[in-house]
């Protein structure tokens, strides 16, 4: 077990100006599930690999338990992966393939079966240890990769979208048994996936990448309450926050017919910008009904009933080309559709980011 | 899954009703000129070749030509010479063979990565395979293996290496023309092979510690068995059948010393003008090559089986 560390860690793709990932720095505690996160490109799944050193380090250091590893081959970094296509050995039995690394290792063999009859049992592979990979459904070779790495015992398990190939259904599950399973063998892990809520329910703390650069690394509770741009706060939750441009008045900003107010600092950072308008955010759930003379109206265009939850998918009056706006209200108090709601905002659930930079704007 | 092939079935059920005769002779017309053709070009002399073979045939006495049971074979299986032919045929065959395919791996293996003109090696690595095997054959006998102005002596004369190489070693003389042939076919395969292998379990294997060599060996090794055995068969059935390289350096000389299979039929038939014998070794080669080859690709099979 070891903490992680990378330090303006950058990689360029032979033949591309952009580099993959632009100097990413990152501390990873002893123990802790740090999830990478972003949408497909932005550099996570080669973040990840340049940690087991199957990707060259262009500049920066990566460490691993204090320990400088920039420039070591992966078996001397003592890592465990987990590859989104699981990478099973095809010729080997299950039992094979999780004692590979042991038998590479030069550990005995009573000591290795022992080891892999102790990883099967913890995730049930023990009637499987004599199937090859291909007599395997996808849910069980995943375990099989999983217990792979398990085997190992290594300092930093690193996953590179594990659940990716398995249905919706079976991902929930092999989701928070993964998660469970970190933290009762208290391995260091990386792990990577577009998946903002396998993000969120499964790190410990969350970075947010984008274009290679990193955007926040955070608790995901302050991820969602305290995005630290525009890129963040459209990113992660579902549905996504309602982020649009609105004119700034001389009390704040104009929502509709209603003002909301800005700080005083908000207002001054956005005069330095020389805005003429600002992007604010506010989540579905942020919203409440009130009565007429209060808050902004929404015409309803489209009622979603799930069940516990209610969404009302809609515009400003007279703006219908701005995209639509989502709010969650209560199944009982839906409006049908066609409609025009009064909303208005919880105060302290608004957010404020530079229409120019996407910053978040506080204070 | 019961759920999924049901209407599944349905769906195939009316397009799989029995077609017309008509409308089947229809289908089959336009495949019939190629299976004509196969057959003509393939079926035909190997019927005539059966046939020859139970007759008394000799060119140069014009009164042969009766039914001679199996004396042909009797005689050809009798003969030093032939036996001589098999022995020849065996040790150029899997001289060949194996050499070839160590060096298109080894070929392989540093072709499966990147480098800049890697198209252009390939292509350079490809040509003695197009190469007609007659031009080949007379290239290498003329100017390399030439005991005066062969490249050969001239390369290992430093090293006090000198020799009359098609007289002195005309077994090996004829190998080498054929692993120099045949290493880009078997190349190829290997190419094919490496290339069809998943980067994530090479990576994943080098992540579990595995250096280099034992990648190679306990991973890339077991995935290539397939291409190594379909290799090894069709090597071996098309080197057994070489005519070429054998007339043209050696004249299967001398005396017996390189002659082989095709090459001592050649001479029966138009040599000693003895068709009926000729067509008997004829068959029996054809025969034998089905039988190594089936029993050949089980031994390696098992073999490798039992290795992993």
């Amino acid at each position: 077990m070891a903490s992680v560390g990378f330090e303006k860690a950058t990689h360029f793709y032979p033949g591309t100006e952009a580099p993959a990932v632009d100097e990413l720095s990152l501390e990873v505690e002893d123990g802790e599930f740090l999830v990478l996160v972003g949408p497909s490109g932005c550099g996570k799944s080669t973040s990840l690999r340049m940690l087991a050193g199957l990707e060259e380090v262009d500049s920066g250091t990566i460490r691993i338990g204090g320990e400088d590893v920039t420039d070591s081959s992966p078996l001397e970094r003592d890592i465990a992966m987990v590859f989104q296509s699981y990478a099973l050995y095809p010729h080997m039995s299950v039992a094979q393939n999780m004692g590979f690394a042991l038998e590479m290792a030069k550990v005995a063999r009573p000591e290795r079966e022992r080891r892999v009859l102790e990883a099967a049992r913890l995730l049930d592979l023990e009637p499987l240890l004599h199937r090859r990979p291909k007599a395997l459904s996808g849910g069980q070779r995943q375990r099989v990769a999983m217990g792979r790495a398990i085997v190992r015992e290594p300092r930093v398990f690193l996953m590179d979208e594990p659940l990716s190939n398995l249905d919706a259904q079976l991902r929930v599950s092999t989701r928070t048994q993964i998660a469970a399973l970190q933290k009762r063998l208290g391995v260091t892990t990386v792990y990577v996936t577009h998946d903002q809520v396998e993000a969120m329910t499964m790190g410990d703390r969350v970075a947010v990448l984008k274009d290679g650069v990193l955007q926040q690394c955070d608790s995901p509770v302050r991820l969602y309450e305290h995005p630290a741009n525009a890129f963040v706060a459209g990113f992660i939750g579902s549905p996504a926050m309602n982020l649009r441009e609105f004119p700034l008045s001389r009390e704040g900003v104009r929502v509709g017919d209603a003002a909301l107010p800005l700080t005083p600092g908000q207002r001054r950072r956005l005069a330095d910008e020389g805005a003429s308008s600002a992007l604010l955010g506010f989540r579905p759930e942020a919203v409440d009904l009130v009565g007429e003379g209060e808050g902004f109206a929404m015409e309803v265009g489209l009622v979603e009933h799930l069940g516990a939850d209610c969404y009302l998918y809609g515009g400003l009056p007279g703006h219908p080309a701005d995209g639509d706006l989502v709010v969650r209200v209560a199944p009982h108090a839906a409006p049908a559709a066609g409609g025009t709601v009064r909303l208005g905002v919880r105060p302290g659930r608004v957010h404020v980011f530079s229409p120019g930079t996407g910053e978040r704007l506080d204070g | 899954m019961t759920a999924q092939t049901t209407p599944d079935t349905a769906r195939r059920g009316p397009t799989t009703r029995e077609p017309a005769r008509g409308e089947r002779w229809i289908r089959r017309t336009p495949l019939l000129p190629g299976l004509l053709f196969v057959i003509a070009m393939t079926q035909i002399p190997f019927l005539f070749t059966v046939y020859y073979s139970f007759q008394d045939s000799n060119l140069l006495r014009p009164d042969s030509g009766s039914f001679a049971g199996i004396a042909n074979y009797g005689r050809v299986l009798g003969d030093p010479l032939f036996r001589n032919a098999v022995a020849n045929t065996v040790v150029l065959t899997a001289g060949a063979v194996l050499l070839s395919l160590a060096l298109g791996l080894a070929l392989a293996v540093l072709l499966d990565r990147s480098f800049p003109g890697r198209g252009v090696v390939r292509t350079l690595l490809i040509t003695p395979f197009l190469v007609m095997p007659v031009a080949a054959a007379l290239l290498w006998k003329t100017s390399v293996y030439h005991p005066v102005y062969g490249l050969l002596n001239w390369a290992l004369s430093p090293f006090g290496i000198e020799a009359d190489w098609v007289n002195d070693f005309p077994l090996l003389s004829v190998v080498m023309v054929l692993t120099w042939q045949w290493t880009p076919f078997m190349m190829l395969i290997m190419l094919a092979g490496l290339q069809s292998q998943s980067p994530e379990v090479l990576e994943a294997a080098r992540v579990d510690g595995a250096r280099p060599l034992a990648v190679f060996r306990r991973i890339t090794f077991p995935h290539l068995r397939r291409f190594v055995e379909l290799a090894l068969l069709l090597g071996t059935i098309y080197i057994v059948q070489t005519f070429d390289a054998v007339y043209m350096i050696t004249q299967g000389g001398p005396g017996q010393a390189s002659t082989n299979l095709p090459y001592f039929i050649y001479l029966q038939a138009f040599r000693a003008f003895d068709v009926g014998e000729a067509a008997a070794a004829g068959v029996i080669v054809v025969a034998a090559t089905l039988v190594v080859a089936m029993f050949a690709l089980r031994v390696v099979s098992s073999l490798f089986e039992e290795e992993s």
